[in-house]
């Protein structure tokens, strides 16, 4: 007999400097497709995704930010709300590297307390080109106790992995609850929200 | 009948059961049956008391040990029982009345039997209520002290007690149960079947038995140990006789694993090795520590779904589902697959029989083991106990005879058990099967007396075997030859009043066509008419059944559509099943000497029904009808776990698609824009368009975080939000002007013109846009002192030092060692005023005329410039010149009597000589300036006489514009006035 399972939102934030393949990341899960073209993302994107986890139905939403340094002070506005934050660097881009503690201070600044997050490695394909060495990768989400992988949206190389982990890590933490969702006043706001939703 | 006999049993001295009534008490989904007993006490005084008590009860409330006191409800002031009509429900005639009962700490429902015996019992519970009469005392129940535990605090009120009056006595007054689960009415428990009696330590869980054995040997219950003993003893047996009944049953353990697939979650299966052993402590705790737990689930619950995202999505996602299964139910095909089993179905009226022969010729004799075998019976049980009490021994005694002849070839698992009166129907499947069952209901309608009782009527059960849904009807329709019409409308009945739950709760009941597969059997009652009763003997021994078939009035009913449209019978290829001599093959020779009838039937409707076999089975002598059966093949469709999975994940990710296409999405002709050379007061425009997809979207620019509008004071978006639909675009122009509230920390570097807005799609994207540019300082917007100190034209200078002058404070003068020679007043006013003086002096309606935009645009530049001798070749109007020198007042940051002087002047305005002591007090260069400009409006005053100012037209002028109010925008009349007051005394006096 099919037991009622609970649905389950996760809202996702996929964070990083411009040019890393944030978009591509996103891409390939939620399309599992690839496009060379670069086109960079000025605003906040977003997609769903439904995965299945523990036998709940769970739906992502995944939020694409502009990594460009000007809109910053505008994206950290995002960071409100997200369960779950993927730090994205390019493995052939050394100052993408350098820049991680400075994203992970923004979280520290700008998250929820008891975001998860996750530290991805991009385009682990371009062997040839990489700059900074898987151990670095590990070393820095070590320190930080986080996790980390070595991804390529293009190759697609642990892209599913990495979100149905992160999913996973969330839903370790979140009680398991009734949905009273019934009770609750749904005509008010936008669906969607970033910043709008500031309820304090 | 009347079940008050068995409660006056239970009751001490002195209390009397007036009447009861046995009836449903409803808690949210459950229901549970109670016997409802009204009791009165006569108080040694005189007067009397009344409380409503309720008892679990067993099958049959005969004697005091039958009953279980649950519950015990004083009839006090603020006790009410009221028939209440269920919510939505239209009210049939003859339908159950549901009563809603009522006092300050309790609230519950019943559903009464419709009758005459329940209107009764309301009346007399009506007349027990002590009313409002202030005279009368107010009811004290002290006699019901004896039914509270000891060493509980009196009354428990509001429910909160209740936890830790039960399980140790009954409860009084309100208190809700503790949980649902795990605990049951005996009626319901004994619908789910026969497992409970195989797992003996449920029982432990029922209510009346912990209070029977806590209340053993206690005051009130002087016979309760002899209960419990006889109890305890009665559990042993019916353990061993199901133990030997359903041995297979027993082995497979398929019963109670089916039951526990029940969406409801109140299967049989339970862990006997936590449950059956729980002390009433452990009880406690576990449910003080399931409420913790549903605190926290609470708590926890609001904090997410204040994410109003969230919320949203939940409500998506129950659509969602629907969409899913819908999907699911198209694309059947693709992921299952045609098998077939092999179904029996068998009907037997066994005339209130007992079994007393081997069921096997009927059961299994000569057929390979069927996968699924549904048995029914009517006249289960013809006492008047089973009518009015809804239970008999006979339902046991046939379940174990039908189990022990089930085909020996294979192991069978009881799916379900159901029962009216005397309807049953049982349904077993093969072993391996049983995970293949799911979602199975059973259902009764009574079509008897007053077309409610269930001595006719009929039970069903559906499930879902595999991928197919199946409904099994067993009915006992209208008996006696002229009333088929009676018949008829039973099956009708049937019909229409059998609905099964779903799963799902929001959606509707099902009923019994919403099946693929309806298996339909019984005694149909429908008899042979038309001959006489020899005839058809006649016919019969001739076996020329299709001759006597003409005759049957099923036959004929189905054939006029008046009944059972749509199902397929078999030949009939066997003797009529009704009505034989009990014990023989001999017809009836009593009295009555009733005709040949074939009353027993079996009909299908769906696809893939293949029928095998349809027969009856003279061997079987119990009863006056002979059971007859019939076997089917029946598709089912199977599902491929792969393949299902690949659809089901197909359907996911194209609802995905489906919704990640319909989140808005605009394209954005221009992202950056950059406004070049922006002056002060000059409008620059740059425009772009949005392209909307195919989702009609809101548009709308969004505050950035801790701003209080959308965009910097010098930019405004036009429009600003709007709504597109699919495929249309909108422009939206982005406009810059610089005033003066700007002009100030745009010359200082203080602000920029750089901005990034946020065009916000409802439910969708955001897309940041980049304005930046460059402005280029003016004199407009510049302070006196910071004029003074430039020498040289405004755009002569880097901007690097009209930042620092600009930021320059008001009061450097004095310390002006530092800076060179600064000039008296700002050139720019020395040049406006010199061309005034030099060229309209004697203009009419000077500073009243406006001016023209764009020569206000060249005179800005003149002077930013320094092109002076510009104004006298540019043949501008002199009106122009007049207005800029206004403009150019009043974007002085700081006026030119300071804001600090402000009200010492409106102070001392009329008073000539205090009000020069304050201009006197002024900043240097703002003391030349006022000086400069009152000489200067003196002089127009001479020419009076042809530019027709007078004093009071220029201090109302000036007034506003030298005098400004620090406070900012709320202009007072009386300031005002002083103001101009002020000016107007310089106008007529020469200093």
């Amino acid at each position: 007999m099919a037991k009622k399972t609970y649905d389950l939102l996760f809202k996702l934030l996929l964070i990083g400097d411009s040019g890393v393949g944030k978009t591509c990341v996103l891409f390939r899960f939620s399309d599992d497709a690839f496009n060379t073209t670069f086109i960079s993302t000025i605003g906040i994107d977003f997609k769903i995704k439904t995965v299945e986890l523990q036998g709940k139905k769970i739906k992502l939403q995944i939020w694409d930010t502009a990594g460009q340094e000007r809109f910053h002070t505008i994206t950290t506005s995002y960071y409100r709300g997200a369960m779950g934050i993927m730090l994205v660097y390019d493995i052939t881009n050394g100052k993408s590297f350098e820049n991680i503690s400075k994203w992970l201070r923004n979280i520290d600044e700008h998250a929820n307390e008891d975001v998860e997050r996750m530290l991805l490695g991009n385009k682990c394909d371009m062997e040839d080109k990489r700059v900074v060495p898987k151990g670095k990768g590990e070393q820095i989400a070590r320190e930080h106790g986080i996790r980390f992988f070595e991804t390529s949206a293009k190759a697609n190389i642990n892209i599913e992995k990495a979100f149905l982990t992160l999913a996973e890590d969330i839903l370790r933490k979140t009680p398991v609850k009734e949905p009273n969702s019934e009770n609750v006043d749904i005509s008010s706001g936008g669906g969607v929200t970033g910043w709008k939703s500031k309820c304090c | 009948m009347d079940q008050s006999v068995a409660i006056q049993e239970t009751l001490a001295e002195g209390e009397y059961c007036i009447i009861a009534v046995q009836g449903v008490l409803c808690e949210g989904d459950s229901r549970q049956s109670r016997l409802l007993g009204l009791v009165r006490y006569r108080l040694e005084h005189g007067g009397q008391e009344h409380a409503l008590f309720l008892y679990t009860h067993r099958r049959m409330a005969i004697t005091g040990d039958d009953v279980c006191l649950d519950q015990i409800v004083p009839v006090s002031r603020d006790f009410t029982l009221e028939e209440v009509s269920s919510d939505g429900e239209l009210y049939i005639l003859g339908s159950d009345v549901t009563v809603q009962l009522d006092t300050a700490e309790l609230s519950l429902t019943f559903q009464l039997p419709f009758g005459s015996h329940t209107r009764m019992f309301l009346q007399e519970v009506a007349r027990a209520c002590p009313g409002l009469d202030p005279a009368t005392r107010d009811p004290e129940f002290q006699w019901l002290s004896r039914y509270r535990c000891t060493e509980m605090e009196p009354l428990p009120r509001g429910g909160n007690s209740a936890l830790g009056t039960w399980p140790g006595c009954a409860r009084i007054g309100g208190g809700r149960y503790p949980s649902g689960e795990g605990r049951w009415g005996l009626e319901e428990a004994r619908l789910q079947g026969w497992a409970l009696l195989c797992v003996g330590g449920v029982v432990m869980e029922l209510p009346g038995f912990l209070l029977a054995e806590a209340a053993a040997g206690a005051d009130p219950w002087g016979s309760a140990g002899g209960a419990v003993r006889r109890r305890d003893e009665e559990l042993e047996e019916a353990a061993e006789m199901s133990a030997a009944a359903g041995s297979r049953d027993r082995d497979s353990s398929g019963g109670s694993h089916l039951d526990n697939l029940r969406p409801n979650g109140k299967g049989l299966f339970v862990d006997q090795s936590s449950r059956g052993q729980d002390k009433p402590e452990n009880l406690l705790t576990r449910q003080t520590k399931s409420k913790l737990e549903i605190t926290d689930m609470v708590r926890s619950s609001t904090i997410t779904v204040s994410d109003k995202a969230h919320i949203l999505s939940m409500q998506k996602f129950g659509l969602r589902e629907t969409l899913v299964k819908s999907y699911l139910m198209q694309k059947e095909e693709d992921y299952t697959y045609i098998q077939n089993f092999r179904f029996f179905v068998g009907t037997y009226n066994v005339n209130g029989q007992s079994p007393k022969e081997c069921l096997q010729p009927w059961l299994s004799h000569g057929i390979q083991a069927p996968d699924v075998y549904c048995v029914g019976f009517q006249e289960l049980d013809l006492s008047k106990e089973a009518f009015f009490f809804h239970d008999t021994p006979k339902e046991e005694e046939w379940f174990k005879a039908v189990s022990e002849s089930l085909h020996p070839d294979a192991k069978y698992a009881k799916v379900k058990f159901i029962r009216l009166v005397g309807i049953m129907l049982l349904l077993y499947v093969k072993q391996e099967h049983a995970a293949h069952i799911s979602e199975v209901e059973a259902e009764t309608v009574g079509t008897g007396i007053m077309g409610r009782m269930g001595n006719k009527g009929g039970v069903a059960i559906r499930f879902k075997f595999h991928n197919t849904s199946i409904c099994v009807v067993n009915s006992h329709l209208a008996a006696h030859t002229e009333e088929y019409e009676r018949r008829n409308q039973d099956y009708k009945d049937i019909c229409s009043r059998m609905q099964f739950c779903q799963v799902d709760p929001s959606l509707p009941p099902l009923t019994i066509s919403k099946h693929d597969v309806i298996l339909w059997l019984g005694d149909l009652n429908y008899r042979i008419e038309e001959l006489d009763v020899e005839k058809v003997k006649k016919l019969i021994e001739e076996k020329d059944f299709q001759t006597l078939y003409a005759y049957d009035q099923l036959k004929t009913q189905v054939a006029a559509k008046a009944v059972f449209e749509g199902f397929t019978e078999g030949e009939l290829t066997f003797q009529p099943t009704y009505k034989y001599d009990t014990g023989s093959d001999e017809w009836d020779t009593s009295e009555k000497c009733r005709a040949p009838a074939w009353c027993d039937r079996i009909l299908w409707k769906g696809k893939n029904i293949t029928q095998l076999s349809y027969q009856s089975h003279m061997a079987l002598k119990t009863s006056d009808h002979k059971p007859v059966s019939s076997e089917f093949d029946i598709g089912v469709r199977v599902k491929n776990e792969e393949l299902y999975r690949k659809t089901l994940e197909e359907i996911v990710r194209s609802l995905d698609k489906m919704e990640n296409a319909n989140i808005p999405s605009v394209s954005l002709s221009k992202l950056e824009f950059c406004f070049q050379n922006v002056k002060y007061m000059q409008l620059q425009v740059e425009s772009f368009t949005i392209h909307n997809g195919q989702v009609p979207c809101q548009f709308e620019f969004i505050n950035k975080p801790g701003e209080e509008s959308y965009c910097r004071q010098w930019l405004n978006a036009n429009p600003s939000k709007g709504f597109l639909l699919p495929d249309s675009a909108i422009e939206i122009e982005l406009e810059i002007f610089v005033t003066k509230t700007m002009a100030t920390k745009l010359n200082s570097g203080e602000d920029k013109i750089e901005d990034i807005l946020v065009l916000h799609l409802d439910r969708g994207k955001d897309y940041f846009l980049s304005v930046s540019g460059n402005y280029v300082p003016s004199c407009f917007g510049s302070p006196i002192h910071t004029l003074c100190y430039m020498r040289e034209p405004i755009s002569d200078l880097p901007l690097e030092t009209v930042r620092e002058l600009t930021l320059m404070p008001l009061w450097t003068e004095d310390d002006g060692s530092q800076l060179e020679n600064p000039m008296e007043i700002p050139k720019e006013l020395w040049m406006m005023v010199d061309y005034l003086y030099r060229n309209a002096a004697q203009e009419e309606d000077l500073f009243q005329q406006p001016g023209r935009r764009l020569e206000f645009e060249h005179i800005r530049d003149c002077l930013d410039t320094g092109m002076i001798e510009n104004l006298d070749t540019l043949c501008i109007l002199h009106h122009s010149v007049a207005e800029a020198l206004l403009l150019f007042l009043e974007s002085l940051p700081e006026p030119v009597i300071c804001y600090s002087a402000y009200h010492n002047c409106l102070e001392c305005s009329g008073n000539y000589t205090a009000s020069k002591q304050v201009i006197s007090t002024l900043p240097t260069f703002h003391k030349n300036v006022f000086n400069y400009l009152l000489a200067f409006l003196r002089q127009l005053l001479e020419n009076s006489e042809k530019n027709h100012l007078d004093e009071n037209i220029l201090a109302s002028i000036f007034g506003s514009l030298l005098l400004r109010n620090p406070a900012g925008q709320q202009k007072l009349e009386m300031a005002e006035k002083k103001a101009q007051e002020f000016i107007h005394q310089f106008l007529c006096n020469s200093p």
